[in-house]
Order: C-alpha cells, then sequence, then structure tokens
C-alpha cells in the first residue's frame, strides 16, 4: 500500500506538533504558579540570605538581573522558556551551583534505581500476570491476584520503612542509609540498592501483574485463540504469541499512563527514604531549603520525560499495532 | 458399507454453569466416510458447534465437558489419547474453518503468517518453503495477487477474502477431514456462491472428507453427499441428501422442508416451525421436540425418543415409526 | 396553597426539573454564605465546610436519591457485591474507620499534647529496654518500659498517645479522600460527558487539556504547588480535587460516547429536551455506576497522596496526620519503632480495604461477569 509512508510521517508530525503544544503548556502552568504563588522565589532566596547575615542589597539587584522581575510579564515568559532551552535552569543557592550540574551529579542515582526496578517488575510482573489469567481461577491465580492487591495498597514509603526497619535495625543485614562513596558499577551498589529496588518494585510488579491479567485475559476467549488452538499450536505458542500480542498493546498504554504516578512517584519517596542523592532526594531537600529553582526543574524534567516516553510509546505503536495505522 | 475415516458414537457434551448443566450435545452418533461431504443441520444452538470443537477437543474447560462418548478417528479414538497426540492431529489431519474469519483470524499477525506457522509446525518446512506454499495456498483458493495478499493484516481483507483465507489456513497441511462451521453465514449473498464453489471445486480436486456445517437446507442439497439433522443437541434424522429431502420422515425435517420459500408453488406465506427451541437445562424425560410437534403421541412425553432404520441408510430418531408404537395422539 | 404549588411547578418547569432548581439553590446559598464570609463576617464555615455541603449536595441529587429511586436494581448489584467476600470485608472495615474517626476522639486524649515523662512507651504487651543517660553520675542506665492500658498503642518521643494520634489521622484521611475524590469525580463527570455529548472542537479541546494534564506527574505536580502556595489541609483537598479528575473524565468520555447514540437519548433530543437537560438527567444517571466505581478506586490514591505529602513534610502543619506520625516514627525507628508500624498498618488496611470494595463494585456492576 503506498499511502502507508506517507499516512505514518504525517502522524509522527502530528505527534511532534502536539508533544510541542504540551511542552509549551508544561512551562506556562509552571511559570504562572511560580508567578501567583503567595511569596515569590525572589523573597524566599533573601529571606534565607538575610538570615544568613549576608548582604541583601547586592542579592536584590542580583535576582532582578536574572529574573528581569521589572520587565513586563510577557518578557519574563520568553526569557523563562528561552533560558530553559539553553540549559540555563536557575542558581541553586542551597548547594550554590547551578541546577543543571546539580542534575548531572544526581540523575544517576535516581536512574540505576528505576532501570533496575523497572526491569525487574516489568519481567515478573507479566510473567506472573500471564500465568495467573491462564489459570484462571486456579490457586495460583488467587495468591497471585491476592498479593498483587496487598501490592498495590501498601504505601511505598512505608513498605520502605518496614524494610529498614526489618533488615537494618533488626537484622542488621543492610546499612540504613544507602552509601553514595560507593562506585556506582560495582557489587556493594547492587547490594545497597537491594532494598530500595524492593521498595519501588512492590507497586510496579503488582500493577503489572493486574494489567497483564485483565489484558490476557480480555484476549483469551477470543475466537482466534481457538482458530491457532485448531492448527494444533502448542500452548506455549498460543499464548505467547497469539494471546499475548495482542494483550501487549493495551498493557504498554497503561503502563505508560501510569510511569508519573508509579514510577516516577516511587522513586520520590524511595530515595527520600534511603536516602539515596537522586533527583527526588535533591528535590526534597531543596523544600526545605526553600530553593525554587531545584524544585522546578525536577518537576519539569520528570512532566518532560514522560512527556517523551509518551511520544515514543505513540510512535512505536503504529509499528506495534498493524490496526491503527489505517483509522 | 465402507469404513468410516471418523467415527462419532454416543458424545456428550455438557455446559456446567451456576444456572445448571446445559446439555449441548447429548448423545450422538455418526460416521464421516472417506470423500464424502456430510452435512449436518439444524438451528442456531442445536449443538452443531459444539460438536465440532468436542471433535477437535477444543471444548473450553471450564465451563465445557465432553462427559462421554468416542470420536475416532483411524481406530484411535481421541477422547482418550492424550492431549499432545491430539494436537499433533489439529490442523495437520484435522482442519477446521470457522464461521466468523473475521474473529477467527489473529488481527496482528499477517495472513501469511498465520498459514506459514502451521506449515512450519507440522510438516517441518523451512521458512521460505513455508512462504512459497503459502502463496499456491493463497492462489488455490482464488485471492488475486496471492504473494502481496500474504503480507496483509486481515483488517486489509474483504470479509470474503478473510473466509478464503482461512479456507487456505485450514488446507495448508493437506487435512484428511475438513471441519466447516457455517462457513457461508457470515458473508455476503454474492461471495456466498464464491465459498461454495471453492469448496465444490476442493471436493473434485482433493481427496479429502468434509463436515459442513450449515443451518441452510440450500447449501445442503448444493454440495453434501449425505446428511444429519440435529435437534437440541440430539440427532432427527440421518439419510443421503436426496432421499432426506425428497422423502423426509421426522416431523422437524419435514418442518425445516416447509419453511423453504419454495418457488415453484408460488406459496405467498412462509411456513414456520411453531414453538421456540427447548431450554436445555430443564431435564425432559421425552422426546425434545414433542411441545412443537403436530403429530406427538402420549409416549413422546414419556419416553426418549428411539432410533428407527427406515429405509437403506435412512435413521429417523421418532417413536411414530417405532414398530411397537400403538398409542394414541395426544 | 394552589398558587405556591403552581409557582413552584411552574419555576420547576422553566429551569428543567426539580433537581436542577435544588441545584441553583444550594448555589445560590453557597455563593452568598461565601460573600458574608469574605466580605462581612469571618468564619461562618470553614474551607472544607462548603465542600462539605457543596458535595453533600451534589451526592444526594445524583448518587443517593436515583439510588433510592432504583431500589431493586441496587439491591440486585448489593447481592452481587456481598458474594465477594474480600469487597464486603473491605466495606466492614471503612465502616469501622467511619465510626473510629466520628466518634473515636471523644475516647482519646489530644493527639497533640505532648508529655515528655511519659515519651517511648511501648504498645501494650511489649517491653522494652531503654538507656537512659544521668547527667549527675555521668553514666547510662538500663531502663524497662512496659505498656500499659493508658497507652494501648504506645507514645511517640515526645510522649504524645499514639492511639490519639491514629484516630485523629483516620479522620484526617478520610476527610481528604472522601471530599478530593468527590470534586475530582464531580469535575471528571462533568467534563467527561460534556466532552462526549458535545463533540467536535470542545471535545478536542477539552480532551488535548486533559492529555496535558495527563502529563504531569500527579504527585510532583502536588509537591510542586503546595510548596509555592503552602500546606493547609482544605487547600490540599482542593488541589487534589481539580488536578485528579482527568482519568475519570476520559473513562466518563468513552462510556458517554457509547450512551450518545442510543435511542431513549435520541428520543430525549427528538422530543426538545436542552443539552444541560439530557447531560445532567439522562446521561449522568446513565454512568452512575461507572462513577461510583471510579470514586471507590481514586480514593486509596487520594489518601496515599496526602500521606505522602505529609510525610515528606509538606503536610498541614495543625492536624496530626497518619503521613506525619509515619514520618515522626522514622526518624526514631531504633528507639520507638512501633510509631512508624500503627499508622502504616492503618493506612495499608484502608488503602486495601477501598481497593477489595471497588474491585467487588466493578464486578457487581459488569455485565459480562453475570453467569
Amino acid at each position: 500500500m503506498p499511502m502507508k509512508k506517507n499516512w505514518l510521517r504525517d502522524y509522527i508530525i502530528k505527534r511532534l506538533f502536539f508533544a510541542l503544544i504540551v511542552a509549551l503548556g508544561i512551562l506556562t502552568v509552571t511559570f504562572i504558579l511560580v508567578r501567583i504563588g503567595p511569596t515569590s522565589p525572589a523573597d524566599k532566596y533573601l529571606a534565607n540570605i538575610a538570615a544568613r547575615g549576608q548582604d541583601v542589597s547586592q542579592a536584590v539587584a542580583a535576582i532582578e538581573a536574572r529574573y528581569g522581575l521589572d520587565k513586563p510579564l510577557y518578557e519574563q515568559y520568553i526569557n523563562y522558556v528561552a533560558n530553559l532551552g539553553r540549559g540555563d535552569w536557575g542558581w541553586s543557592f542551597s548547594t550554590s551551583m547551578p541546577v543543571i550540574e546539580l542534575i548531572k551529579t544526581h540523575w544517576i542515582y535516581s536512574f540505576q534505581l528505576i532501570f533496575l526496578s523497572s526491569i525487574l517488575g516489568a519481567l515478573v510482573g507479566i510473567l506472573i500476570g500471564i500465568l495467573s489469567a491462564v489459570r484462571q481461577y486456579s490457586k495460583t491465580d488467587y495468591i497471585a491476584t491476592f498479593f498483587s492487591f496487598i501490592g498495590i495498597s501498601i504505601p511505598n514509603f512505608w513498605l520502605g520503612v518496614m524494610l529498614i526497619l526489618l533488615f537494618s535495625v533488626k537484622l542488621g543485614l543492610f546499612k540504613t542509609y544507602y552509601d553514595s562513596g560507593i562506585p556506582i558499577f560495582s557489587l556493594d551498589n547492587l547490594r545497597q540498592l537491594t532494598l530500595p529496588v524492593i521498595t519501588i518494585t512492590t507497586g510496579m510488579l503488582a500493577g503489572y501483574t493486574r494489567y497483564t491479567r485483565s489484558a490476557m485475559l480480555d484476549n483469551l476467549r477470543k475466537e482466534f485463540v481457538r482458530t491457532a488452538r485448531a492448527k494444533g499450536l502448542p500452548e506455549r505458542t498460543v499464548i505467547g504469541k497469539h494471546v499475548f500480542r495482542n494483550a501487549v498493546l493495551p498493557l504498554i498504554t497503561i503502563i505508560m499512563f501510569d510511569l508519573g504516578s508509579i514510577v516516577f512517584a516511587g522513586a520520590y519517596f524511595t530515595e527520600i527514604v534511603f536516602g539515596i542523592p537522586g533527583l527526588g532526594r535533591i528535590s526534597f531537600n531543596a523544600i526545605f531549603a526553600d530553593d525554587y529553582a531545584v524544585v522546578v526543574t525536577v518537576t519539569l524534567i520528570s512532566a518532560f520525560l514522560i512527556l517523551m516516553i509518551n511520544l515514543i510509546t505513540d510512535i512505536t505503536y503504529t509499528y506495534l499495532d498493524p490496526r491503527i495505522r489505517y483509522d | 458399507m465402507e469404513k468410516a475415516i471418523l467415527s462419532v458414537r454416543n458424545l456428550k457434551t455438557y455446559f456446567f454453569t451456576q444456572r445448571g448443566t446445559i446439555k449441548a450435545v447429548d448423545g450422538i452418533d455418526f460416521d464421516l466416510l472417506p470423500s464424502e461431504c456430510l452435512c449436518l443441520v439444524g438451528e442456531s444452538g442445536c449443538g452443531k458447534t459444539v460438536t465440532a470443537l468436542s471433535i477437535l477437543g477444543l471444548i473450553d474447560s471450564p465451563p465445557g465437558r465432553i462427559v462421554a462418548g468416542e470420536v475416532v478417528y483411524h481406530d484411535v479414538n481421541l477422547l482418550k489419547s492424550s492431549r499432545e497426540q491430539v494436537r499433533q492431529i489439529r490442523g495437520k489431519e484435522i482442519a477446521m474453518i470457522f464461521q466468523d474469519a473475521q474473529s477467527a483470524l489473529n488481527p496482528v499477525l499477517t495472513i501469511g503468517d498465520q498459514i506459514a506457522e502451521q506449515i512450519k509446525l507440522h510438516l517441518k518446512f523451512s521458512r521460505r518453503e513455508a512462504k512459497e506454499r503459502t502463496v499456491s495456498l493463497l492462489k488455490e483458493v482464488g485471492i488475486p495477487s496471492p504473494a502481496e495478499a500474504a503480507d496483509y493484516y486481515p483488517h486489509q481483507l474483504s470479509g470474503g477474502m478473510k473466509q478464503r483465507a482461512m479456507i487456505a489456513m485450514s488446507l495448508s497441511c493437506d487435512p484428511q477431514i475438513l471441519i466447516a462451521d457455517e462457513p457461508t453465514t457470515a458473508v455476503d449473498v454474492t461471495i456466498k456462491a464464491q465459498i461454495l464453489d471453492i469448496f465444490r471445486r476442493l471436493k473434485e480436486t482433493r481427496q479429502m472428507s468434509l463436515l459442513f456445517i450449515t443451518h441452510e437446507l440450500g447449501v445442503v442439497s448444493e454440495i453434501g453427499d449425505r446428511m444429519v439433522v440435529m435437534y437440541a443437541g440430539r440427532l432427527a434424522e440421518t439419510a443421503t441428501v436426496a432421499e432426506l429431502l425428497g422423502n423426509p420422515r421426522h416431523p422437524y425435517t419435514v418442518g425445516l422442508i416447509n419453511c423453504l420459500p419454495d418457488m415453484t408453488q408460488g406459496n405467498d406465506r412462509l411456513q414456520s416451525i411453531p414453538g421456540t427451541v427447548p431450554s436445555l437445562i430443564e431435564p425432559t424425560n421425552g422426546c425434545l421436540f414433542h411441545p412443537r410437534c403436530d403429530k406427538a403421541l402420549a409416549i413422546c412425553r414419556r419416553q426418549k425418543e428411539p432410533s428407527v432404520l427406515v429405509n437403506q441408510g435412512h435413521s429417523v430418531f421418532c417413536h411414530l415409526y417405532s414398530p411397537a408404537e400403538t398409542s394414541q395422539p395426544c | 396553597m394552589t398558587n405556591w404549588l403552581a409557582s413552584i411547578n411552574y419555576i420547576t418547569g422553566k429551569v428543567g426539573g426539580i433537581r436542577k432548581l435544588i441545584l441553583i439553590l444550594m448555589a445560590a446559598l453557597l455563593g452568598v454564605t461565601i460573600l458574608l464570609d469574605v466580605l462581612v463576617v469571618e468564619k461562618i464555615f470553614d474551607p472544607l465546610g462548603y465542600l462539605y455541603i457543596a458535595l453533600g449536595t451534589l451526592a444526594v441529587l445524583y448518587g443517593i436519591y436515583p439510588l433510592y429511586t432504583s431500589r431493586r436494581l441496587v439491591g440486585y448489584y448489593w447481592e452481587r457485591a456481598s458474594q465477594n467476600r474480600l469487597a464486603v470485608a473491605g466495606l466492614a472495615f471503612i465502616l469501622f474507620l467511619i465510626l473510629l474517626a466520628l466518634i473515636g476522639p471523644f475516647f482519646t486524649t489530644d493527639p497533640t499534647a505532648t508529655n515528655f515523662e511519659e515519651k517511648n512507651i511501648p504498645p501494650l504487651g511489649f517491653t522494652i529496654e531503654e538507656s537512659v543517660y544521668h547527667p549527675e553520675t555521668q553514666q547510662s542506665i538500663s531502663k524497662t518500659i512496659t505498656g500499659s492500658g493508658k497507652h494501648p498503642l504506645g507514645t511517640d518521643n515526645k510522649g504524645r498517645d499514639l492511639l490519639a494520634m491514629i484516630v485523629s489521622g483516620a479522620r484526617i484521611s478520610l476527610q481528604v479522600g472522601l471530599l478530593a475524590t468527590g470534586i475530582a469525580v464531580a469535575l471528571g463527570t462533568l467534563i467527561g460527558v460534556t466532552s462526549a455529548y458535545l463533540g467536535g472542537k470542545i471535545d478536542n479541546i477539552l480532551m488535548r487539556f486533559t492529555d496535558i494534564m495527563m502529563t504531569f506527574p500527579f504527585f510532583l505536580l502536588l509537591v510542586f504547588i503546595v510548596f509555592i502556595f503552602g500546606p493547609n489541609l482544605a487547600f490540599i483537598v482542593l488541589v487534589i480535587g481539580l488536578t485528579g479528575w482527568t482519568g475519570t473524565a476520559r473513562l466518563v468520555r468513552s462510556e458517554t460516547l457509547s450512551l450518545r447514540t442510543r435511542e431513549f437519548i435520541m428520543a430525549a433530543k427528538a422530543l426538545g429536551a436542552s443539552d444541560s437537560r439530557i447531560i445532567l438527567a439522562h446521561l449522568v444517571p446513565n454512568v452512575i455506576s461507572l462513577i461510583i466505581v471510579i470514586a471507590t478506586l481514586s480514593i486509596p490514591g487520594v489518601i496515599l497522596a496526602e500521606a505522602g505529602l505529609s510525610f515528606i513534610g509538606l503536610g498541614d502543619p495543625s492536624v496530626t496526620s497518619w503521613g506525619m506520625v509515619l514520618r515522626a516514627g522514622q526518624q526514631n525507628l531504633d528507639t520507638a519503632w512501633w510509631v512508624a508500624v500503627a499508622p502504616g498498618v492503618m493506612l495499608f488496611l484502608t488503602v486495601l480495604a477501598f481497593n477489595f470494595m471497588g474491585d467487588g463494585l466493578r464486578d457487581a456492576f459488569d455485565p459480562r461477569s453475570a453467569v
């Protein structure tokens, strides 16, 4: 079909355009929120400087120059967007370094955590989900369903605290705090990530188990499954190829949809509980230091990450699902 | 008489639901002879499809279960064979075509993929050989530009083309038996004629037995050799197509034939059989058809219908033809 | 007398039904009270009070009243839901929690009262060894502390009664859970139904807006807003409600889309019903079962969001919530583990109970699961 290529290109362009609009929306919303907040970032900054007994007037001048607070609002907005675009994400006064430097040194801690737990959670969750669906109403299914309920209901931050209480405080198997002195690519680091990874993965795994189970069940009773069986295909192929191929598409959508609430929020809490110096932890510290630029940046980074992942998913989707190309 | 390639004996398939046991197929017998076309006829819900699925061991369990009977294929009782043995036979020796190709084909795999998969599995063909065979099969069932069509996804084909692809798929391993479950019901009238043509041609070109499930007597008369009439999970009558259409005995069969619009006689009203298909849950001792039967006898309510051989190869399951029967009409 | 009735009839006829009349009257009343509150006298109701009144009215008009008029259907669904033992257990726990929140405070002490004489007392039935440093002798003496009936769940490091804090936390969690979910679901329903019913440009704009909202990681957005505007319970409820409607809007929209072309909507249109009447009187009641399920399943997320905020220190400092107690407990894990355990267990059980109940309701409402 000659139409295919053009259609796909148009679709991708449309998606990119929409992503751009969303990105502007995100920037606008954060800009407005910061501006209409009861205290401006400058006030908090100045209060901090004054509290430390430093010269306020110098700081005032610096801030006015930086944020252009004397300029009209639309100019401030354009400045804000342009600065972000240039990689000038502001100055973190609580750590005395540019925010971008702060992010550069800390992102890896979040990434390792999210990377390890996402892979573990997705693999195990999908596997249990498939098993649970194939053996619907069996003992395996009941046990898996029950535990997935517990998994999605257990507050992530409480689970982390309880794991520390049990394995670190009472049993002394792990250190109570994450040691950032240990190199990232080392066995020791993997060891100290055990409890944090369990903390995030529990909720993820439970969620993925439930989604996979229901997506598989939606397709297991479809007629094409009967056709596949009538062809004499081994059950392994019927489930793994015919059913799973159909279940995986809605599954991806749901998993992407939950990225922000399960994965990012999960990592945020886990970093705080275990003291892992990732983006969640620096945002947490910044909240208490009233360090605006850091809080804004971390929020923006996660929003943009989700936007990008959604975009990639959308585009991959067109390759994975033959049906939506011609809609 | 020739030795049957497939014999179904006293097959009982029940569905166990919360509202009770549904006796979808309740003790039926028939033989499929080599190279013949046997038609399984009856209203929807009378157990035709369940019979076909039972033969291939494809009944969803739970809720369904085959509670009794034998399905003998080449001296092997499929119901007693291991799952693995039955799986080896499915698709390779006994293939099946489903009613609605739209939902019977996997939407996310190409037509070629779905056909070649089976060839690679059963005939141990290489990728390329399987692809070649796929294309020649698509050609055999009359799909234009078959090489290209193999790369299409089901939704890119029209209903008729999908049904053809489905037929090509079932033929892919040269099965000895082909079970076709109402292959002409879900397609347009014009396509229906073409599909029937394909079956007629297959009958001539291939040494293959055909178990053709349908509710249309017109279709039966076009391609059937022998036919079995089912009612509510039980047999009503069985004979050759010519004998049965020309000389029907069972009141239900007579009713079915009367329902056909008769073009030659100019009847201006279509006839119908009064009443509805009985619930398959409530137990009845007698003949299941008796509430709708205008010739019902007293015994029909109490006793299960006997099998009566009324002619060479023509059996009818009805008290009316029982030699011992002398009861009064009720 | 008859004049009265006639005029009421006339007015209801004009605005489109008694339900809408009550709705308009309530909205006007609330508006006047808020104006009075702001301009003339202070504190007629606190902000949460307004939310209760507004959502209570909506719930009665569009939730309880329709359910009451279709008692037989409700009975049928109840029968189906009650076969799910986990759902019934969930409901029982929620009822217990409501009772705890309503009458618990009358039986417990002030959750904020500190008493350093009685700090770190373990729960009833537990005994701990604590080393106490004596400044005079400059030595640590090991002291045994046993839990007593006075503080059944023990106390924290400031001597606050844990039971009292748990009871107070139950109140906060339920309030936040019900109110924020109420706002989110009401808003989501309105947006979803409107979007689906009107279609075209409006649908496009509303759904694109929903997409943008959905791109924000919900919890981080919450942290961001509360960080900027400061922690206040009513504000937190409002923010959760105003940001948490997106999922509801999408689900309700797709459900409405399938209803839109049904005969009874066509019939209402043919009879000349206005758009707002069709939306409020025909479409909303038909998605009510979906809304009940969404609401039940949204409450856990909302409760967890508030607890999470409190846990990271962005909770309302004037109230004692579970997240806050957990935060205090985390900092003293080695001396008083029970302070971290108790609020977490409550939080976990509450979330689990709502999840069980929501799941049971979904199955009960799902026609596909009827065999």
